[in-house]
This record gives structure tokens, sequence and C-alpha cells, in this order.
């Protein structure tokens, strides 16, 4: 065959796609240019300041990196997992675009300094948004392809009846997802509060949770993750929502505009980690209710994954160590940071060794957690590490910001300045997670390495549950780990 | 995967020192590189030369942590994406401020001051990633393994196989799984003529109705996940074609299986002495089978007694004799006694007294392995409870009124027991058949004398106890299991040309239970009787039981007895008696019955 068939058919396959997946995304981040009024800024790069201008050259790079994601996402991918790495392929190209091409097309070193990125905040937002655009354009342009689809085997159930049960389920997922947050106190009202929810029995914000759930349900209606898989990727979710919902949607409906200012960014802020939890919850108990769907409703019994030998002691008893080497490792930055007599706080004590046990016991409560939560998750140590930091992220967000100043009688600290000074907590947390999902994997590898198959038919099980379960999480890792370090350190004040 | 890691390290270094230099010459415009001053290092070129290596350093952990995986550009950029945030966390913000002695900077402010290099090390990254993955793909290419999953297509470069599905056999084979767990080129197949792991120091309670069979049995394949499970009978053994011939039932053909390495561990099978009629006529406990089937038969003895006009017929019906006061049979007598009496209640014509429960020894004192005081103490305790003892005294023959014994008495009975004692399994006769013994003689390594690539363990075996200045080891499950292990451990090592290690093992104590909540015990010199005891014979052995499942599953049972009466439901075929090793699961048995496993 011939190169040239070859070519034609990578072209109409990714780059035709691709670019008009860009294009569809453009026009979302154009209309937030627009309202901005930063087409002249764009226009600079060909030394004239007319937005028209600024919006046909503005177009044309939405094409051409939209022709990257394509390249970047040759293959099979779910919905849910092109939206996720059109959001992360966004995000990333941030550093790229505004941050370092545009200063060197306009003849200046790139300042990459924090007076920079503070600037460009709201082009991070746009490029967030792009990548969604561009995410959702390109699942519905390769829809009809064999590009994306779910990664089950088949289902004997009409689609519409499955998109029903889909949609239920998603919806019953983002209710008790909110009730959860709705548990904290002043959880609810802290993470509505840009949404216009002074009034926390407000239907509004229920009302996008639930929108919200059903989106994340319609892009992933199987499951296919384990359980701590889906709760990382419920997280990832949750951020988007957080940037396309109540920062972007929300207030362009309400005709105030967007509130993608650096300003505006901080007050709106205390909704992050309530929305990325939420995200976390709604799709763990999405997962559980696919689980449980299958278990009860379905006929085709080939649904269930059953894994030879006894499992649940041995992830248990692999997760506690695992634990506590990541504990060990976070204690280095603990007494770095002089932190241990706060956790001793938890338990009425003021003593650094109280602290240190009363750390120990929470490291290794996590560890249990993520051996039952991410086992048979991570075939590689790069994905060990990926699923470990998301996981350390995670348990950030919900521990110093959220279940520690509960209990010690307050409200959650899901503010700017408290994300800011519990930075060094989180680089701790990191730390942790990299530990810890290291350690898990090698505790698999070692004693019962079952990505090692020994017959054609397990390999290919194997090689099929191997794409589902790694397909996105790279992207995920990596947008959830830019979120931790980057949004406290441009936000502080 | 690439080729090797080393390779992917390689590429990694090299992916890491280009994208390097061309962030590093943004770096070096901001004047960013004299991150060495602290050092005191001046010239610039020392900054750039220092961040090339850093740079390479970093690469080589990328390429050896992310490795090379065609066909995944995405998760390659992705992973460099990641892997460049976390290089800014773990290198720029905690190294390197430790190595100049500022203190790692974790702070906001230190983050803020570091953002610079944030940005660098995201774009660096990210690009080092894709210069790996192009140059990936142009290196290695196809030659790449697809990721882990990668066993197909080996080849084959040693058999391992296993005969006997017990302690010994499993150990050995979940041993092997640990060992071998990286090395597809080792085949492993375990050959056993039932499909699970028999736990059989439960046996007894299996036939008094106290557990449920299923619950005291781990399924090989789930114990083994690894394994290759054969479920065939062994036939015969070829040293010298080094095979072993199996049939999967009687109406397929034989089927040979090559080995490099064999492990026999065929346990034992009761020894009658040459007492034909008492193989005839007596029932065993050996398997679930057996156990299964003496309880049905006990069950249906008390109902068709309830019904018996005839008091000869009565007390032949109503009296249940055990051979063999080992721990076997103590145990056994005992569990058949309460589950008489605790089912009597549904057989209001049958009296207390017309009960009789008897154990024949040849020795003048039961449970020898015990000390003095304990068998003194279990003798005197089931005497109380109307247990009769038939010491030094043997079992003479047996035929369908009873047993006859080498003091002229006989015993009418129609539930005749045999525990008293055991030999190896038939495979291990015709197997040495060559050196005319019956036993396999192994070294203190476990290897068969004469066959340096056979082993041997459990009860089949005679292996030296060096502890016990040669002395074979007892035939308990405790030894099995070490046993395994240990001969899984030198048959790795042999293969790998490493020294072997003998076989070294002290046992760590005894158990028996007497029934109705007492037991006798024995523990590194302590002893204990009575509900201490029971409770920690129900512990021990539980924790023993393999399979979290099944451990939860006895647990229940147990409970359950203790509110619930026991099940006299007969599930299946009362008029069944056993033939002794020729029924069915018979010729490779498990072990012996064991008083600590």
């Amino acid at each position: 065959m011939t190169p040239w068939p070859d070519v034609r058919r990578q072209i109409r396959q990714t780059l035709v796609p691709g670019s008009l997946a860009g294009l569809i995304g453009g026009i979302a981040f154009g209309a937030a240019m627009v309202e901005l009024g930063v087409l002249p800024t764009v226009a600079s790069l060909v030394r004239t300041d007319s937005p028209l201008i600024g919006f046909v050259i503005h177009m044309a790079i939405a094409a051409i990196v939209g022709s990257g994601l394509a390249i970047l996402l040759q293959g099979r991918w779910t919905a849910g997992d092109v939206v996720l790495w059109g959001v992360a392929y966004g995000a990333f190209f941030w550093f790229l675009g505004p941050i370092t091409m545009q200063p060197l097309i306009l003849g200046r070193l790139p300042a990459w300094d924090l007076a920079a990125a503070q600037a460009a905040y709201p082009s991070l937002l746009g490029h967030i948004v792009w990548g969604a655009a561009a995410g959702f354009a390109l699942v519905a342009i390769k829809a009809r392809s064999a590009f994306v689809g779910t990664t089950t085997i088949s289902d004997p159930e009409p689609p519409q009846a499955r998109l029903v049960g889909v949609v239920l389920r998603g919806l019953v997922a983002g209710l008790l997802g909110f009730a959860a947050i709705g548990l904290l106190p002043a959880g609810s009202e802290r993470m509505l509060s840009p949404w216009g929810a002074d009034d926390a029995a407000s239907l509004g914000p229920l009302a996008v949770a639930l929108l919200g759930a059903t989106l994340y349900a319609v892009l992933h209606p199987e499951s296919t993750s384990t359980a701590g898989g889906a709760a990382v990727r419920g997280a990832g979710f949750g951020f988007i929502l957080w940037v396309i919902g109540g920062l972007t949607l929300l207030p362009v409906l309400r005709g105030e505009g967007l509130t993608w200012s650096i300003m505006e960014a901080r007050t709106t802020f205390p909704a992050l980690p309530g929305t990325i939890l939420f995200g976390a919850a709604m799709a763990l108990i999405y997962h559980w209710l696919g689980r449980l769907t299958r278990l009860f409703f379905s006929d085709d019994v080939g649904t269930r994954s059953p894994d030879a030998g006894s499992w649940g002691p041995r992830a248990v008893g692999r997760g506690a160590a695992a634990g506590l080497v990541g504990g060990l490792l976070f204690t280095v930055v603990m007494v770095q940071i002089g932190f241990l007599p706060t956790v001793a706080k938890l338990v009425g004590s003021d003593s650094e060794l109280v602290g240190l046990g009363v750390h120990l016991v929470i490291a290794e409560i996590v560890g249990v957690s993520y051996g039952v939560l991410f086992r048979r998750q991570a075939f590689e140590q790069s994905a060990a590490i990926g699923w470990g930091v998301s996981y350390g992220f995670l348990w950030w967000l919900l521990g110093p910001l959220t279940l520690g100043p509960v209990i010690l009688g307050t409200t959650p600290a899901w503010t700017v300045e408290a994300a800011a000074a519990a930075f060094p907590s989180l680089i701790g947390h990191l730390a942790y997670g990299a530990g810890l999902g290291l350690t898990f994997h090698a505790l698999e590898a070692r004693y019962s390495p079952w990505w090692i198959t020994r017959t054609e038919a397990e390999a290919a099980r194997m090689a099929r549950r191997r794409i589902e379960a790694t397909s996105a999480g790279p992207a995920l890792w990596a947008l959830l780990v830019l979120v931790a370090v980057l949004l406290p350190v441009v936000l502080s004040p | 995967m690439g080729v090797s890691r080393r390779s992917d390290a390689g590429l990694g270094a090299g992916a890491g020192v280009l994208a390097g230099l061309v962030v590093g010459v943004v770096l070096a415009g901001q004047g960013r590189l004299d991150w060495t001053q602290p050092l005191r290092v001046d010239p610039p070129i020392v900054g750039w030369f220092a961040f090339l290596i850093l740079n390479a350093c970093g690469g080589a952990l990328y390429g050896s942590l992310y490795r090379f995986q065609p066909g995944r550009l995405a998760a390659t950029v992705g992973g460099g994406l990641l892997f460049g945030l976390l290089w800014w966390a773990g290198v720029w913000l905690t190294a390197i401020p430790l190595i100049t002695a500022t203190g790692p900077g974790w702070s906001v402010s230190e983050a803020a001051r570091t953002f610079p290099l944030l940005i660098a090390n995201v774009l660096t990254w990210g690009l080092a990633a894709l210069v790996f993955h192009v140059t990936g793909s142009q290196v290695i290419g196809d030659r790449a393994m697809t990721g882990p999953v990668a066993a197909t297509g080996v080849r084959i470069r040693h058999r391992v196989v296993i005969v006997g599905g017990g302690f010994g056999g499993v150990a050995t084979a979940q041993r092997l799984e640990q060992l071998l767990s990286h090395r597809p080129d080792v085949a492993v197949t375990l050959i056993s003529e039932s499909n699970f792991l028999l736990f059989t120091p439960m046996l007894a309670g299996v036939a008094s109705g106290s557990l449920v069979p299923r619950h005291v049995a781990a399924p090989l394949r789930a114990t083994c996940p690894r394994t290759t499970i054969r479920r065939a009978t062994v036939e015969t053994v070829d040293t010298d074609a080094r095979t072993v011939r199996i049939r999967s039932s009687n109406n397929t053909a034989a089927e040979e299986i090559p080995f490099d390495q064999l492990v026999l561990a065929v346990g034992a099978v009761p020894a009658f002495h040459g007492l034909s009629d008492v193989a005839g006529r007596a029932f065993t406990l050996k398997t679930l089978a057996d156990a299964t089937e003496l309880r049905d038969h006990i069950i249906g003895l008390l109902d068709r007694a309830e019904n018996e006009p005839a008091a000869d017929v009565r007390s032949r019906l109503l009296t249940f004799a055990v051979a063999g006061g080992g721990f076997a049979g103590v145990e056994l007598v005992a569990e058949l006694h309460d589950l008489v009496h605790d089912v009597l209640v549904y057989h209001p014509r049958i009296e207390r007294d017309e009960l009789r429960f008897m154990l024949i020894h040849s020795r003048d004192r039961i449970l020898p392995e015990l000390s003095d005081r304990l068998g003194a103490y279990a003798l005197e305790l089931l005497r109380r409870r109307g247990i009769e003892f038939v010491l030094g005294v043997r079992v003479t023959g047996a035929n369908g009124d009873g047993v006859s014994l080498s003091d002229g008495a006989s015993i009418s009975t129609e539930t005749f027991v045999w525990t008293a004692g055991n030999e190896p399994a038939p495979l291990v006769g015709s197997f040495m058949s060559k050196g005319g013994n019956s036993v396999l003689a192994t070294d203190e390594n476990l290897r068969v004398d004469g066959f340096p690539d056979i082993w041997a363990v459990g009860d089949c075996a005679r292996i030296p106890d060096s502890d016990r200045g040669g002395q074979p080891c007892p035939p308990t499950a405790q030894h099995a299991l070490r046993q395994g292990h240990q001969a899984a451990d030198n048959l790795v090592a042999a293969m790998d040309g490493r020294p072997l290690r003998p076989f070294r093992f002290r046992a760590l104590g005894m158990l028996v239970v007497l029934g109705h909540n007492t037991a006798a015990a024995e523990i590194r010199g302590l002893r204990f009787s009575g509900l201490l005891a029971w409770f920690l014979w129900r512990g021990i052995y539980l924790a023993k039981l393999p399979g979290f499942e099944k451990k939860v599953r006895v647990l229940i049972d147990w409970l359950l007895d203790l509110v619930f009466p026991r099940d006299i439901v007969i599930a299946g075929s009362q008029d069944a008696r056993r033939r002794g090793k020729g029924g069915p699961g018979g010729g490779l048995q498990e072990a012996v019955h064991d008083p600590v496993a």
C-alpha cells in the first residue's frame, strides 16, 4: 500500500475532526474572550489590535491545537476520557501558549513568574473551557466511528433503557453526593456561595449538582475502573464542574458575566474543595450503584469480574503496610513544618508524640482504604504513582481542609488563605500518596503480579482491562496535581 | 515496556537533556540558572551543566518508571506532565533547598518564588516525554513488549510438576507462585484427584455434623490461582523418560505429563496391616466423602434403631466402635458421642443407656504424642462421659456382625471406624519398586535419594529430622506445610544453581479436641486443658484454615451451633459402606489428621 492513502486516512481520521473540534472549542473560548475584552491582545501577535483579526487568529490557533488533541487521542476512548483529556490538554497548553509562546512571538522572553501567571489566570480558565468544549465536540464528531464508545462487553438491553438507567443512577448519585457535602457544618453554604445560594435550601445549586452528576453518568455509562479510580475521576470532574458550571455558565446565566479575574477567583475558591469532594463522592456512589445494578438487574453474568483467589484481607494488609511507608515519608514533612502538635489536638493533646501516633494511625486507615479501593488498579509503577498522588491530594482536601477543622469544632477551611497555609501539608500528602501507591504496587507485584499472565486468553483479558483502567489516568493525575499546586499559589494574595 | 529498563532509562536521560537544553535557554535568558550560587559555585556555565545533569538524572528516572510503551502517546505525555509537577515539588522545593542548606521550601511563598521553575518543569518534562516517545518509536518500535501483559509467546524453559493436592503439595505450589511470579518461562502444574485442599483437622467436625463439608475444603484453583491445576489420577512416574502418566477418568485415555522437576506430595492412605476383612467393612476418616458418609450412616442407624424391636439388633445398631487411640480416633469418638447425644432428642424411643461408644487401642495409654498427664486427663474425661476404652488389644477381624479382638472378645456393631495407622499412597510403592522401599527416603534437603530432580514432602516421605538425631519427621500437617515451603525454595535454588538449605523445623505443639467444649493442648511445653484449650484449638485451627471466606463460614457454623440444634438431614446414601482404600478419592489421599497445623 502506498503511503499516500495512509496520509489521507490520517488526515481524515484525526486532523479534520480535531480541527473541527478545536474550532468549536475556539468558539466557546472566543465568546469568553469577547466578554473579557482580550481579543486585541491576541491580535497583537500580528502587530494589530483589531478584535476581529484577534478572533481569526484565535480560531486558527484553536484549529491547530485541536488537531494536536486528535493526534494525541488516536485509538479507542470513552466519551468521558476524551473530555478529560481535552481539559487536561487545554490546561497544560496554557503553559505553552499564553505563558511561553505568546511573549516569544512578541519578541520578549517569557516571564514565567507569578505575576505573569496571575495576569494570565483568566486565560487558564479559558483554555480549560476550550478543552472541555473541544472534547465534547470530538466525542460528537466521532461518535459514529469506532473512536468513541464504551469498553464494556455487550449488554442485550436496548440503548434507550440503558440511558434511562444511567441517568437514574446519576441522579441518585448526585443527590447522595450533595447530601454528603451537606452533612458538613456550613459545607453546603461554602460550596454553594459562588452559585448564588446563600440559602442552602435553595434548589438552584441542587439542580446544578444533579445536572453535573447526570452529565458525568452520561459520559461514563459503565464504570470499568475500581472504586478508587472512579473517585479520582469524579474529583477531576468536580474541578471541571467548578470551572464550567460555577465560574462560567452560572454567572453568565445570571447576567453577571464571567467570574474569571483573580479577585473573583479568590471569592469563588471556597466552592472548589466542596465541588471536588462532591465529584469524588458522587462518582464513588455512582460506581457502587453500577455494581449493584449489575448484581441485581443484569442478566449478563459475564459483567461480573471474578478474580481468582482470596483478595480482601490481602488488600487490607498491603494497604496497611503501604500506608505505613507513606506515613513515614509524610512524618518527615510533618516534623519539618512542626505540624504534629496540631494533629495531636484532634485527640485533645499538645504532645508531638501523641501527634505522631495519631498521624500514623490516620496514615494506616487511609492506606487500608487505598488498598480496598485501588486493588489491582495500577498496572505499572507510573500508574501507581499517579493514583497515589491523586488519592493523597483528595485526602489533603478531606483531611486538613475539611475534617480536621470540623473535628476541632469549626467549619471546613475552604478558603484560599487556608489552602495556602496548608500548602506544606499538600506537599506531604503528595509525598504520602506517592509512597503509598508505589509500596502497594510493589507488594502486589511481589506476591501476586496479576498482570503477568500465562495463557493467551488471560493476556487478552488483561490487555482489555489495562486499556480500561489506564485510558484517562495520566490526564486525570496531571490535572489534579496541577490544580493542587497551581491554584493555591496563583490565587494567594 | 522497553527491551530493558536500562535502555528506557538511557532513552529518558537523553530526552531529559534535550528538553532541558530547549527550556534551559529560556531559563538562562531569565537569569534563573544561578541556582548553584548558594553552593558558592560562580561560573554560570556550571549552573547550566548542573541543570543538564539534573535533567539527565530526572530523565533516567522518568524512563525507568514510565517505560516506553508503543502506541500510547497520550499516556506518555500525560505522564511527563505529572512527572514535571512532582519533579518541581520533589527537587526544586525540597531536595535543592535541603542541599543548599536553606531548608525545604514548602510554603506558598517559596512556591511562588520558584513558580518559574514550575512552568519550566511542566514544559521540560512534557517535551521530554514527547521526545522519549518519538525516539522510542524509532529506536525500539515493535521490539518493545506491549505493556506488562507479556507472557504469551514466552518459551517454557522449565516444567515443575507437583503430585498431590494436600498440605505439602499446596504449600509447594503457593511458595512457587511467589518465587516464580515474574518468571513465566517456568510452568508449574499441580495434579490432584480432588479439586480442593482438605483441612483434615476439622474432618471429625464434619463427621459429627457440626461443620458443613464444603467449609473445611479450599478450592485448589482459588488457593493456587497461578498454578495449572490438573484433576486426574497419577498412574505411574517414569523417571527415565521424566514423565508422569495421568488419567482424568476411567473413560479417558492416559496422558503423559513431562517434568524437569517433580514434587511428590501424595500423602498416606489407611493401613489395614493385612486385615482384608477389616478393609472391606470399616469406615475410614480420610476424605470429605468418608466424613459425610459416616455421619449419614450414624443418623440412619438411629432411625433404624428406633423401630427395631429385637434387643440384640438394637444393641448392634447403637454400638459405635473406633479403632486407634491416636488423635484421629480420640477426636472422632468424642465427636460421635456428641453427635448422637445431641440428636437423641429426635429419637424418643432410644434410651441413653442403650448407646455404647468404644475406643480400641493396642497400647495401654491413648494419645501417645501427648504427655502422660494430658493423655490420662483425656482418658478420664471421656470415661466419665461414658466412652469405653478397650486398651492393650488389637482388632483381628471384622464381619457383618461386628469386630473380633486379639484377646478373643468381639464387639457387635454396625459402625466400625478404622483410624489405626497409615501407609504411603500406592503410587509411592510403584515408584519405589526399583528401590524396593515403600516410603520415599529423602535427604535433609527433601530430595529423594538417588533422584536429584525429584522431591518429596509430607506423609509419603521419610525426611530426616536433624533435631531428633535423624529420626523421620512426624507425619503432621505443620511439618508438611513447612516441608512444602522448603522444597519450593530448594527447587528454585537448584534451578538457579544456588546452594540448597536443609529442612529444619521444631513442632509448635499439639492440640486435641475432646468434644463438648473441652480439649487438651501442649504448646512449647505449656499444657492446657478444658475450656481454655478448646478455645485455643478453635482459634488456632480457624487461623490456619486456608482462605478468609472459609474462616468466616466455619466461624458462622460454630456460632450457629450455639443457637440451633444439629441438622439430622441425610443428604447422601445411608446404606453405603466404606470400602477402605479402593473407594472414591482413594489412592492419592490427603495427609493424616494431625494435631496442630
